[in-house]
């Protein structure tokens, strides 16, 4: 097991005092907060940040600590493998239930959080008979979804790992994999709550929930706003300036589109209702036209285009000549 | 596996998030979250508002936040996932039209 230099994580000085230990922590808190911060290692990081502050905030703690420090943390490892001291955690939310090997070897077994001591206060507030039998941990992932399978409610296996206690309070990671029912018309972001399918709760307490968090891959032809589906329209100079009638994909089976003449790169055709499915109707779909020139010119080609240059009178930069 | 139940009574919510109604009442308060409903005996919140709910407690807790600060927080963060997301998306649509 490795010794954990909780001074080096705050970056404080052995001898700081109770204030600067808070600021520190705060400060590195409002960094690495797992709902603030983008960092990759966030979560990692604020678990180790969050159990440093828990030690040095408490005299009674940190005076332990302080004596297993200075002789030299005998019996644990002293590289500063920070993060990889064998714990896995969770995709889930940082209710820091789970510090590390090297806290519980101190500071005894199972730790739970002191949300009494904060301002939550549920101790005294009706929750207090689910101290000892404490509701399982909530775990929270993302549910990949393709476009395609937003269209009808469909059944998706989910992959997931959670904390399993066995029965002498050892904690592992498990797999779990659920069929879920993803109702049609689910948006980027939308939230699935499933109960009592999060971690084991502790004693008689229930399970903690999963909640998963609708995730849209990404399409290689379609584009999402909102409801409406957006498609890119490659055409020719000639069928922008002519007009044409074209067939095109949606998510289910071909529509025909008809581009008026004089069309511009950037122009947005709407069709109604051809969009993704929502709870109630559809939104839109959207062709957004792009003009494409030709990769190669013959001189046959070349020759076409200068009579129309010739005879076309057009110019595009006329705004910069006022 | 039953999706029924997505929308949650005050009584509810407190047991998904592990609050008091205090913390609940509060956080509604400071229009943090929005539930359906004129008062607490009738309030219905959404799966969407006990995410945003667990996500203010934890910041709350963790970087001993008072309330309308979280507000202010969570109000940020939201704007700040919006605009990554339509930045996101934006920079998507622009490869499309750009590339050949």
């Amino acid at each position: 097991m490795d010794f954990q230099d909780y001074y080096k994580i705050l970056s404080v000085a052995p001898d700081a005092d109770s204030k600067t230990i808070k600021t520190a922590y705060r400060k590195l808190a409002r960094k690495y907060h797992p709902d603030v911060s983008e960092h990759h290692e966030a979560e990692e990081k604020f678990k180790q940040i969050a159990e440093a502050y828990e030690v040095l905030k408490d005299p009674k703690k940190r005076a332990q600590y302080d004596e297993l420090r200075e002789h030299g943390g005998q019996g644990y490892r002293q590289e500063q493998t920070q993060g990889t001291s064998g714990q896995h955690y969770s995709q889930s939310s940082s209710d820091h239930g789970d510090f590390s090997d090297f806290f519980s070897s101190i500071f005894g077994g199972a730790y739970q959080p002191e949300e009494g001591a904060g301002a939550h206060g549920f101790s005294q507030q009706g929750f207090s008979s689910q101290r000892a039998a404490r509701k399982g941990q909530d775990i929270e992932t993302d549910m990949p979804i393709f476009l395609e399978d937003t269209l009808a409610t469909s059944s998706k296996p989910i992959s997931y790992s959670l904390p399993h206690r066995d029965a002498q309070g050892q904690v592992s990671q498990v797999n779990k994999t659920l069929n879920v029912k993803i109702p049609a018309g689910v948006a980027e972001g939308e939230r699935i709550r499933l109960k009592g399918q999060g971690g084991q709760g502790l004693g008689d307490a229930p399970s903690g929930d999963l909640y998963l968090r609708i995730r849209l891959v990404p399409h290689p032809l379609f584009d999402v706003e909102a409801h409406n589906l957006i498609l890119t329209v490659p055409l020719a100079p000639w069928e922008a300036a002519l007009g044409t009638s074209l067939e095109a994909p949606t998510l289910s089976g071909k529509i025909k589109i008809t581009i008026p003449a004089n069309s511009q790169s950037g122009q947005r055709l709407r069709i109604k209702g051809k969009g993704l499915v929502r709870k109630q109707g559809h939104g839109d779909f959207y062709a957004v036209l792009k003009v494409v020139m030709p990769g190669s010119v013959s001189e046959e080609s070349k020759q076409h285009w200068q009579q129309l240059a010739d005879a076309a009178a057009f110019d595009p930069r006329m705004e910069w000549r006022q | 596996m039953d999706l029924s139940a997505q929308y949650f009574s005050l009584e509810e919510i407190c047991y998904a998030t592990q609050n008091p109604s205090q913390t609940i009442i509060e956080i509604v308060n400071q229009g943090i979250v929005e539930p359906e409903g004129a008062g607490p005996e009738t309030w219905l919140f959404n799966t969407q508002m006990i995410s945003v709910t667990k996500r203010a407690c934890r910041l709350h807790r963790d970087l001993e936040i008072d309330w309308s600060g979280i507000a202010l927080a969570i109000s940020l963060i939201e704007e700040l996932d919006q605009l990554r997301d339509e930045n996101q998306r934006l920079r998507k649509r622009l490869e499309r039209f750009l590339d050949q």
